[in-house]
């Protein structure tokens, strides 16, 4: 009874000095993100009712591009102006966290009755992890898939309930679904010079068998082969070298090609664009029930080492983490987590391709971690655009990779 | 002009010193030179030297320093780092594509300038007959000049594109070609696609410079020439060229510049692909420094760069310094 009358005294002189503290006892936080620049995303949206929910907390949000974001980041931290939270890539982050630029949360999450790290899958738990301890936490993940027009499958005689299963059967579809009279190329996909490139093409020496510290092996070279052979006989349009996924995949929604390598990010927008029956299969492997891979995508939020309120900033995460189910429904983003189920979003294709790309996930392969992975990145990028111009054989431009990888990898 | 003036008022503070200087507080002496003495001209110029050394000595001396050091992304505010003496240098030439990006660079910046020279000096000249509407015209050439170069590189990027893009389009109904030509994708044809756009971009602003030096050439000159007999071939080359020889030098060393720090084309465009075929050096500088992280590479190609740009420098500055003496 007294404590209850401590309490509700306390309560009121609480309300009075919130009601009373002028604006700028509030704590601000900074966060970094590329979402909102294209369509509402996850950080926009949700800092917005982060900020409109805590009266003590005012939330400065700042779109960036994604190819600025790690430039913009390396200023702040390197001039000591960091935001608070930065939400990057996931091959991104061992670039910083190795660095010590994030903040150890090992026992904060720990310690939290919110967070639970084993609800998280491995591969982008690892992506925030550094030497043992925790710098960040999984935001979202994501992989790519293949999309594919089931009305051109029908026009073009092809069984839309059975798209390609092996390299070779989706060679032979997109010659057969090929149509330069109508305008429509077989597939597309994006093998620019930059991460993307690397991000589309390292899944096929996933799935022969390599990784990023094996990447000359004979499956990698057919693979390069492959691609080469669809440029070649014009399956792809030869600006898949210089476009990248979200344009590619526009090509896709407008009917200018029949099949696509992408990702869940595209699945709102398909369902709007795409005026077409469209389905996704997994990514075709090398032989009949050969390995599978496929890309890791999605990004991951750190806190910054140089922030003034880790507290605050913490609860920034734990609201994330709290929203997490909503993030598929409203923002077509798959949570990185096993324990959220995917409610259906009463868009028939919409469901049928996120069961197959819930599929994928799991053979989803990482990027790194690798603090030099950009430099590992564009070893690939630039053997895959080195092959696919044709200035050096498959072989040739994979062997010079590997060799760049090597002296990266051994060197560190 | 200057030197006279610094004369005048250097004789007048002598005068003016040997009545009041030695009666006065030294700081008032310095008042007054400042005033109407020889310190406003000291004043004048260490203003304009503070200036220079702050925005553009320190920037350079740090860049140069940094080509010589070991940089990581988190000590770029730093100055004293591990020394790495010429190793950077050695890195940079040992890069499989530095030579591409040499012959890229070279190919760009004489095509660049060379295209942008020929067609503004054609453009000026047409514009100095006079015609209906040619100053509006002339206007409206600017307006490529006024644009960002990022929204300039968006716009050449939907013409250049391959299978909708309005040049395609237009090769093809004239019968040119037969199959569209792959402007950003084909290394044949990527490099040539950004300097086509940057000889759109830079032409208006040759065209100007170029008009006014057309401008201020006397007209006696041309009707001395007429009464001695020469043609309009004769009269170009003997009366036009040789008048304008300054403002040539000053066009094309400040092409040579701005080619050099041409940047915002590329990333719409091409990104220096594919594979490299349009890479440029300061491109490259820019791909090792913002995309690989690798800063002491990218400060020593720019480092390079600054070799080139400092004999164009020399050159503007010989070619204004002779206006100066006519």
């Amino acid at each position: 009874m007294k404590l209850g009358s401590i309490g509700l005294w306390a309560g009121v002189a609480l309300g009075a000095l919130i009601a009373a503290t002028p604006a700028s006892a509030q704590v601000t936080l900074k966060v970094w993100s590329i979402d909102g620049a294209q369509q509402p995303g996850i950080a926009d949206t949700l800092s917005k009712e982060f900020d409109e929910q805590n009266d003590d907390i005012v939330i400065e949000y700042r779109v960036l591009q994604f190819d600025e974001l790690v430039t913009e980041s390396t200023r702040a931290i390197a001039t000591g102006q960091a935001p608070d939270i930065i939400s990057f890539d996931n091959p991104d982050f061992a670039l910083f966290s190795s660095r010590g630029a994030m903040l150890d949360i090992t026992d904060r999450v720990a310690n939290s009755s919110v967070i639970k790290t084993d609800s998280y899958y491995a591969g982008p738990l690892n992506s925030v992890t550094w030497d043992g301890k925790l710098y960040g936490l999984p935001k979202y993940t994501d992989t790519i898939g293949l999309f594919y027009n089931k009305d051109m499958f029908r026009a073009k005689g092809l069984d839309p309930d059975n798209p390609p299963k092996t390299w070779d059967e989706l060679l032979e579809a997109a010659r057969k679904l090929n149509d330069p009279a109508a305008g429509v190329y077989g597939i597309t996909f994006s093998a620019r010079g930059n991460e993307e490139g690397t991000f589309q093409f390292l899944p096929w020496i996933q799935m022969s068998g390599g990784d990023y510290t094996k990447v000359n092996g004979p499956g990698a070279v057919k693979a390069l082969e492959l691609w080469k052979t669809m440029i070649d006989e014009k399956l792809a349009s030869q600006d898949v070298l210089s476009v990248g996924q979200w344009d590619s995949t526009g090509f896709f929604n407008n009917g200018q090609a029949a099949m696509a390598i992408s990702g869940p990010w595209e699945l709102n927008r398909m369902s709007t664009d795409a005026k077409f029956d469209w389905g996704v299969a997994l990514l075709p492997t090398e032989t009949e029930g050969g390995k599978r891979a496929s890309a890791l995508g999605g990004f991951d939020w750190g806190i910054t080492a140089q922030t003034k309120h880790p507290d605050e900033a913490f609860r920034f995460l734990e609201f994330m983490y709290s929203q997490e189910d909503r993030f598929f429904p409203e923002f077509s983003s798959i949570p990185a987590r096993s324990d959220i189920p995917l409610p259906p979003t009463g868009n028939a294709l919409k469901d049928a391709a996120l069961k197959v790309f819930q599929e994928q996930l799991k053979y989803a392969a990482p990027r790194g971690p690798h603090p030099e992975w950009q430099k590992i990145s564009k070893a690939i990028y630039d053997a895959m655009q080195a092959a696919l111009t044709g200035q050096v054989s498959a072989q040739q431009a994979l062997d010079q990779a590997q060799a760049t990888i090597e002296g990266i990898v051994g060197a560190s | 002009m200057t030197d006279g003036l610094a004369n005048f008022k250097a004789s007048r503070s002598r005068d003016a010193g040997r009545v009041i200087a030695h009666r006065r507080a030294p700081l008032t002496r310095v008042w007054l030179s400042i005033r109407d003495g020889k310190g406003f001209d000291i004043l004048v110029v260490a203003i304009g030297v503070a200036f220079l050394a702050v925005f553009a000595g320190l920037p350079l001396v740090y860049n140069v320093l940094m080509s010589f050091q070991q940089v990581d992304m988190f000590t770029l505010n730093a100055l004293i780092r591990p020394w790495a003496g010429l190793a950077n240098y050695e890195a940079v030439i040992k890069q499989p594509e530095f030579w591409l990006v040499v012959r890229n660079t070279v190919f760009f910046t004489v095509g660049s300038i060379g295209g942008q020279f020929i067609l503004g000096f054609a453009l000026a000249v047409f514009f100095t007959q006079r015609f209906p509407g040619a100053s509006i015209i002339r206007g409206l050439f600017l307006v490529s000049w006024v644009m960002p170069g990022l929204a300039v590189g968006a716009i050449w990027s939907w013409i250049l594109a391959a299978d909708f893009g309005v040049l395609n389009y237009i090769l093809k109904s004239l019968g040119l070609i037969s199959e569209n030509i792959f402007w950003k994708s084909d290394p044949q044809f990527s490099l040539l696609a950004v300097t086509i756009a940057n000889i759109w971009l830079g032409l208006a602003f040759n065209m100007l410079l170029l008009s006014v030096g057309l401008a201020s050439i006397p007209r006696e000159l041309y009707e001395a020439a007429e009464l001695d007999g020469a043609n309009r071939w004769q009269k170009f080359w003997m009366v036009t060229v040789p008048m304008m020889r300054s403002t040539i030098g000053a066009v094309l060393s400040l092409g040579l510049i701005g080619t050099l720090q041409q940047f915002d084309l590329f990333p719409p465009l091409t990104e220096g692909g594919p594979a490299n075929s349009s890479m440029v050096a300061q491109v490259w500088a820019w791909q090792q420094s913002f995309r690989l992280y690798d800063f002491a590479r990218g400060a020593t190609i720019s480092v390079m760069m600054l070799v080139l740009v400092l004999i164009a420098s020399i050159i503007y500055v010989r070619s204004t310094r002779a206006e100066v003496r006519e």
